[in-house]
């Protein structure tokens, strides 16, 4: 079991509420906007803080999701 | 004249003047360096009439091309693997990994021709739609093919000078003649920056506001409907509508085997014709398709790809092929084919903060750190370019920089943050001229670049400009 981590900055208000649950899982700017260190959690404790990271977030800004394998494809402009 | 690979411009020996629709094309084996304008005898996807003479009419474009030869969506999607088609819009991404990941993917597909060409001095994509319009829908209808949806979204920005009059004009007259078309539908977007990025365009052809989302999955996989998003430059479908005729080894051999297929860029800054659009065929040089416009010597410095694009020397970028690996040897990248030519005399950290604030304000306002820190970005390259940072001001200006790539949910802050490195590696010693407060060589020098809204001095930020 591992689960995939993200923060979406359009949602991101830098609360930096995130780095409390998780702190070595996310970076903080100097703004207090947040991006994660590591994008894929694997042990059962690291989940644990990765779920209540985002269960805390006001904006619902950081997103764990069950860990699916994505085709790679394209981001950006075409 | 002679160009710096030592070939004659305008000259394709392969084609037969007068020939027969496509089969002066049909000749195998690599094409030598050619630059060509719309119209010119050699031009690929410009070939016929010369601009303004209606080459956009569909009798015109029949008796070129001939109708498009019967075949299905695997038959294109087989086209879109052997020729190796990269995307045109910047990203060159190949268009048949987007085809088949969108046909793998659940919902109901959508396929857009993103026409928008949001950078403020490339003029390829509108002078295609205006001038070879049935280049561009025959693409998008094979698109169309390749994924198996009956309609098709052409999305350009409302601007003045758009090529909507000569798109619909031309989907008019493929209505009346009974063209096996999907259904068209011409969508026209906010004239912003990042509202060309491909996610915004799939928002707003979706019904939302024309900003960048934040996706966690590919548009090919999953767009704002839900559905796979499949948004393909025009030029890019164009180029599709010629090699199905033609083959993609024929087409293929129009450019060099990193970057199959010929190639448009747009000129700008100091260059006889600002906004003239080249189509470069073979192993052409940046040289080559400046020559072209009537320069006899490499200028000062070369903006490649795009206004968010990389700064080349001139002598370097004059014997540089315009192809993706070429590019990459000296930092660049085709983006959207911009070529902004820096003339001797100018100040490149000048010009450069001028575009840097243009696009921080050019920001979506979304993501936090990008629009807190390309402001500050462009706050210190406008003091490096008037000459009173100091050395502490650059180190802080490269933190800044770490901190704003990969921040946002487009690529616009990496983008910004790319230009600024470039400027800094390319003009080291223009820079320590000016970190020491030496005079700047080109303080009296007029603006270079035509940089939209430059009289602004903090960026739009209306709600309404996105809708």
């Amino acid at each position: 079991m591992s689960v995939r981590i993200r923060i979406d900055p359009i949602l991101c208000r830098g609360h930096a509420i995130c780095a409390l649950f998780f702190s070595d899982g996310v970076d903080l700017d100097q703004w207090g906007f947040g991006r994660v260190a590591v994008v894929d959690v694997d042990s059962p404790r690291d989940i644990r803080r990765a779920r209540r990271a985002a269960a805390a977030c006001p904006n619902g800004a950081f997103v764990v999701t069950e860990r699916v394998a994505a085709p790679t494809a394209p981001s950006g402009r075409s | 004249m002679t160009t710096p690979s030592g070939l004659a411009v305008t000259v394709d020996r392969r084609a037969a003047p007068g020939g027969p629709a496509h089969a002066a094309f049909a000749t195998p084996g690599p094409a030598g360096p050619a630059v060509t304008g719309i119209g010119d005898p050699g031009s690929l996807l410009f070939a016929g009439p010369p601009a303004g003479a209606g080459g956009g009419g569909l009798d015109g474009h029949l008796g070129r091309w001939g109708a498009l030869p019967g075949v299905d969506g695997a038959g294109v999607r087989a086209l879109l693997r052997a020729s190796a088609l990269d995307g045109r819009g910047g990203g060159g991404f190949p268009l048949a990994r987007k085809v088949e990941t969108a046909r793998l993917a659940a919902g109901r597909p959508v396929v857009i021709v993103n026409a928008s060409e949001s950078e403020p001095a490339s003029r390829k994509d509108r002078s295609l739609c205006a001038e070879r319009p049935h280049l561009v829908l025959d693409g998008a209808a094979l698109v169309a093919l390749a994924i198996g949806v009956d309609e098709v979204v052409v999305h350009l920005h409302r601007s003045p000078g758009s090529a909507a009059p000569a798109l619909e004009a031309a989907i008019v007259e493929r209505r009346r003649r009974g063209l096996p078309d999907p259904r068209w539908r011409l969508s026209a977007g906010p004239d912003r920056y990042v509202s060309g990025e491909s996610s915004a365009v799939a928002s707003f052809v979706d019904g939302g506001d024309a900003r960048p989302r934040f996706t966690t999955q590919p548009l090919a996989v999953r767009g704002p409907s839900g559905g796979p998003t499949v948004v393909s430059n025009a030029e890019t479908v164009a180029h599709l509508a010629v090699l199905t005729r033609i083959g993609p080894d024929a087409w293929g051999a129009h450019g060099v085997p990193s970057s199959p297929g010929t190639r448009l860029v747009t000129v700008t800054g100091a260059v006889p014709h600002p906004g003239r659009v080249l189509e470069l065929t073979g192993p052409s040089t940046i040289g080559d398709a400046l020559v072209a416009d009537g320069l006899v010597a490499p200028p000062a410095a070369v903006l490649v790809g795009g206004f968010a694009g990389a700064w080349v020397l001139g002598d370097e970028a004059w014997q540089t092929p315009f192809s993706r690996d070429a590019l990459r040897c000296v930092g660049a990248e085709p983006g959207c084919g911009l070529l902004g030519v820096l003339p001797h005399g100018a100040c490149p950290l000048v010009e450069t903060a001028r575009i840097v604030r243009y696009l921080a304000g050019e920001s979506a306002g979304q993501c936090g750190t990008c629009v807190a820190g390309l402001p500050r970005l462009a706050g210190a390259c406008e003091t490096l370019a008037s000459g009173t940072l100091r050395r502490r001001g650059v180190r802080r200006m490269s933190t800044l920089g770490d901190t704003v790539l990969g921040s946002g949910a487009c690529g616009h802050p990496d983008a910004v943050v790319r230009l600024v490195r470039s400027m800094l590696s390319v003009f080291d010693d223009d820079v320590a001229r000016h970190l020491a407060g030496r005079p700047c060589r080109g303080a009296d020098h007029p603006p270079v670049f035509a940089v939209p809204h430059a009289d602004l001095a903090v960026g739009r930020d209306d709600a309404r400009e996105w809708v």
